[in-house]
């Protein structure tokens, strides 16, 4: 018997006795969703009844026409009442659904205005001012047929264009594209939150039980424990999922939801759609398997994962969303984002318009994805530092909560650890977009330059002194050497064309609406020498020392103790986000490379100076380029992409840069742990 | 045999356990003593193949720990203070998912599993799940699941750690039964009367260094102490474990 099949067995044992699984898998879509359903649905239909089975009462203020109150009365819907307070207050206080204020009939005008008051905060009144302007309508129907007849004019002069709308989508069509903007999120969420307990007890809780340590030093080898583990996560995700694409189609079908047949829809799937659905699920629910597997792991306890994982479960419900909001297309590049794909190949499968082509990719993707994470768990699985807490690079454990060591004084010569630096970094992120927004909002440009420096910079600076790190070993403020300098300048020189041609590039997916590029472009604009210099100081000068002392300072000082490649690529990416806002997210890709770029620079040199001097070369040059009458024709068109002579230049350049800061010798670790861990 | 020969294990800055030279014979019961933090735990680990020594070679029967790592650990058995069960396995789905890892199957299997059972004294608690067996019950299981494969070497992470007397002593007969059956034994404790008892020899490490190895007799004349305690307090003095960076 292979070593992986006979941990997938008992995995599997264990799983199933285990009753949150049990519950995730079985009762939530077997019992739960049908019972919610049609509970959910009665509930409803009981409001509207209740709502239905008494005229809704309806005030007229002003002179009204006997007919209008003959109207009123007749409609058996509304009930006429007088006022006994104003008509705002009477609507707000429930005493009637609607007012019907009649202005005066003035001699010799052939329109009366009415208003019609209603609150719609209150479904009473939302019905009240549907019932009385159906009212209305027919009133002014007659008052109309009247003066068409008082004129010898028939019914249709008043209406020169009849109109009439007729869907050619066929009622199951209809049904599909309905249950195609729910199914596919509750089938994601269904298949994650199938795989995400499993995963977190198959891997923390096992660490936490101790038993991951025994299991080890039985002669299987890691990649069979790792498959036996993931195997198991992702056949519970998968069965969760079927069970609930299953319970949800019958629920469907079987006609007890009143509210689907009532509206004549038919949400009846063909069979060959349900097995597709399902053969997608199958590499979804992989993919979340091993990722969750490889996170998981990374906790020593089931509530440390749990934590953990929660956030990447909300990550994950962002793509997964993308369906229901109106206008995103289903495009071949949708088809590669993960989650994303998948939710809107359901959605088509269920609107019955999928294509083979879109379909393919995003099988291909997402079992590509799929493999990708399983490396990533099995490298979890297979690596000591995780499985046993171990760090090859430094065994600092910070005792306590993260904040413990910002709070303590005079242990010069310290950096902060990964986390309190990113915790740092996230705080300072979400003060700037609050406040900094703010600032910019009420002060414009002034704001921008003072949140720079009061959101930025000056915190950083605070966090150093009172947290107690040693300010050179945190910040990097080493004086670079020549050979670092030059190399950094040749890095920057290539770098720079480079983010532009990413963003343009970039343009082809993501189109650049003109509005925000002409105000991009008017930001970076400066007319006179004096709004040059004022451009300069707060778009070149200000983020090369505020934005540099964060993200190079203390993100970088903190996160050095991580493998290089990880410390580069986090702090780019850190910075790309840090940059987006709703209006920008455009400039992520651009901004995460130059961060990438600027980090691994400043890692290779142990200076900050050199990140501020390539930032404020990056920067300072997009100003000029902008503003400089003999440079602007080289962005004439600010959509084109780079000159394409600059492009083997911005190559050589980056390349010569790259060869001289990785030939520098190894900067010294001015690390020193924050306390020492202790083996028992 | 076990044999630690310079065994080095650093984590970044930090040295766990520095050049350790050790050997454990058949039919041979050492314990490691030491502080917390001194690395016994780490030395262990080592041995069971879970981490990679920096320096050195941890071997088992010849087989080296990072070049035959599946072949050492089918010669132990690795009991951790925490007896690693699964909490909704039954006491003989263990024992029997543990023997089929160690390539058992069949008859053979069930006989050995079956043989486990009536020497722990199993039997009433069999088919109860993990999760729901008192301490000692836990204890026994995890002993059945140490032996089933019957390796010629045990390893013993401070196996009486929060045990009863009763308990305990179900691991000191243990440990002497094996030892008469030719078995290797290297076990860590903090208990003097343990090491009394059980061990043929010692070694005591600090700071992640062997201050001193030999019989409990020769650490008392080593250190001129009246019993293993003073001869203890004597070697590490007051260290508290810390390795050195």
């Amino acid at each position: 018997m292979s070593p992986w099949w006979i941990v997938f067995t008992k995995e599997l044992r264990e799983t199933v006795r285990d009753r949150r699984t049990l519950l995730m898998m079985v009762v939530v879509p077997v019992l739960l969703y049908p019972v919610l359903l049609v509970v959910g649905e009665q509930i409803l239909l009981f409001g509207q009844r209740r709502l239905e089975s008494y005229a809704a009462p309806v005030a007229i203020v002003g002179e009204a026409p006997t007919e209008l109150l003959a109207l009123v009365d007749s409609s058996g819907t509304l009930r006429r009442t007088t006022l006994s307070q104003k008509p705002e207050e009477a609507l707000r206080a429930d005493a009637v659904a609607a007012v019907v204020v009649l202005g005066p009939q003035v001699e010799g005008e052939d329109t009366r205005s009415v208003t019609l008051l209603y609150d719609a905060t209150s479904d009473q009144s939302l019905r009240g001012r549907r019932e009385a302007s159906r009212v209305l309508d027919a009133w002014r129907d007659t008052l109309l047929a009247r003066r068409l007849e008082a004129r010898g004019l028939s019914g249709s002069f008043a209406r020169p264009v009849a109109v009439a709308d007729s869907s050619v989508a066929r009622p199951e069509e209809v049904g599909g594209y309905t249950l195609g903007r729910i199914l596919p999120l509750l089938l994601v969420v269904i298949t994650l939150l199938g795989a995400f307990y499993p995963a977190i007890d198959l891997a923390a809780g096992e660490k936490e039980r101790g038993t991951l340590e025994t299991l080890l030093t039985a002669p299987v080898p890691p990649g069979a424990v790792v498959i036996g583990k993931f195997v198991t996560v992702a056949l519970i995700g998968i069965v969760a999922a079927a069970l609930n694409l299953g319970s949800m189609l019958l629920t469907f079908q079987t006609g007890v939801l009143q509210i689907a047949s009532q509206v004549g829809l038919d949400v009846s799937l063909p069979v060959g759609s349900v097995v597709v659905i399902f053969l997608t699920l199958i590499p979804l629910a992989v993919l979340f398997g091993a990722l969750f597997l490889g996170l998981a792991v990374r906790s020593s306890s089931f509530k440390e994962a749990q934590n953990a994982l929660t956030p990447v479960y909300m990550v994950v419900l962002i793509p997964a969303m993308l369906p229901l909001f109106p206008g995103i297309a289903f495009t071949p590049l949708m088809a590669l984002v993960p989650v994303a794909g998948v939710t809107f190949f359901f959605r088509d499968l269920m609107g019955g318009d999928a294509r083979l082509f879109t379909g393919l990719l995003v099988l291909a993707s997402t079992a590509l994805y799929a493999v990708g994470a399983l490396i990533f768990a099995a490298r979890a699985f297979g690596s000591e530092a995780v499985l046993f807490g171990g760090d090859e690079e430094g065994a600092e454990v910070t005792p306590g909560p993260w904040w413990s060591a910002m709070v303590r004084r005079g242990r010069a010569g310290r950096v902060p650890d990964p986390r309190t630096a990113v915790f740092f970094v996230a705080g300072v992120a979400v003060l700037f977009f609050w406040l900094g927004i703010t600032l910019q909002v009420h002060l414009g440009e002034r704001g921008l330059l003072a949140s720079e420096w009061l959101l930025l910079f000056v915190p950083a600076l605070l966090f150093v002194r009172l947290a107690g790190f040693d300010f050179r070993g945190t910040l990097s403020l080493r004086r670079p050497s020549g050979s670092g300098v030059l190399g950094a300048l040749l890095l920057v020189a290539g770098a720079t064309p480079l983010a532009w041609g990413i963003g343009w590039v970039q343009t082809f997916f993501l189109p650049i609406p003109w509005e925000i590029l002409e105000g991009l472009e008017k930001l970076v604009t400066a007319e006179t020498p004096g709004r040059l210099a004022w451009l300069l100081l707060l778009l070149a000068v200000t983020p090369a020392v505020c934005e540099e002392v964060v993200f190079r300072g203390v993100l970088l000082g903190g996160t050095r103790s991580l493998a290089p490649w990880r410390v580069v690529l986090l702090n780019g990416l850190v910075f790309g986000a840090f940059h987006l806002s709703f209006e920008t997210a455009i400039r992520f890709l651009p901004t995460a490379w130059l961060g990438i770029v600027i980090a691994w620079a400043v890692l290779k040199t142990g200076s900050i100076w050199v990140g501020s001097l390539m930032h404020l070369l990056n920067n300072g040059t997009i100003v000029l380029l902008a503003s400089v009458p003999a440079l602007q024709a080289l962005i004439s068109d600010s959509n084109a992409p780079p000159p394409l002579w600059v492009m083997p230049l911005a190559v050589m350049s980056l390349y010569g840069g790259v060869r001289i800061l990785a030939s520098l010798p190894e900067v010294g670790d001015v690390r020193q742990p924050l306390t020492s861990s202790e083996d028992s | 045999m076990i044999r630690f020969q310079g065994l080095t294990k650093r984590y970044g800055r930090l040295t766990a356990v520095r050049d350790l030279t050790l050997e454990v014979r058949p039919g041979e019961v050492v314990a490691l003593l030491g502080p917390n933090g001194a690395g016994k735990t780490t030395a262990l680990r080592c041995l069971a193949t879970l981490l990679a020594p920096s320096a050195g070679t941890v071997t088992v029967f010849g087989a080296d720990a990072v070049r035959e790592p599946l072949e050492v650990r089918r010669r132990i058995a690795f009991l951790a203070a925490s007896m690693g069960l699964y909490e909704r396995l039954s006491a003989r789905e263990l024992v029997t998912y543990f023997g089929r890892l160690h390539g058992m199957e069949g008859p053979a299997l069930e006989e050995r599993v079956d043989a486990l059972v009536d020497l722990f004294g199993i039997g009433e608690f069999r088919d109860r799940w993990c999760g729901r067996l008192s301490t000692g019950q836990r204890q026994r299981v995890s002993l059945a699941r140490a032996l089933v494969h019957d390796p010629p070497v045990l390893i013993l992470d401070e196996p009486t750690l929060g045990l009863d007397v009763l308990s305990g002593r179900t691991i000191h007969d243990f440990i002497s039964r094996e030892r008469a059956r030719g078995k290797a034994v290297l076990f860590s404790t903090h208990q003097m009367e343990e090491v009394d008892l059980l061990a043929d020899r010692v070694g005591v490490l600090r700071r992640g260094e062997l201050v001193a190895q030999g019989t409990p007799q020769e650490l008392l004349e080593i250190t001129g102490a009246t019993n293993l305690v003073r001869a203890f307090l004597a070697l590490v003095g007051d260290s508290e474990g810390g390795e050195a960076a």
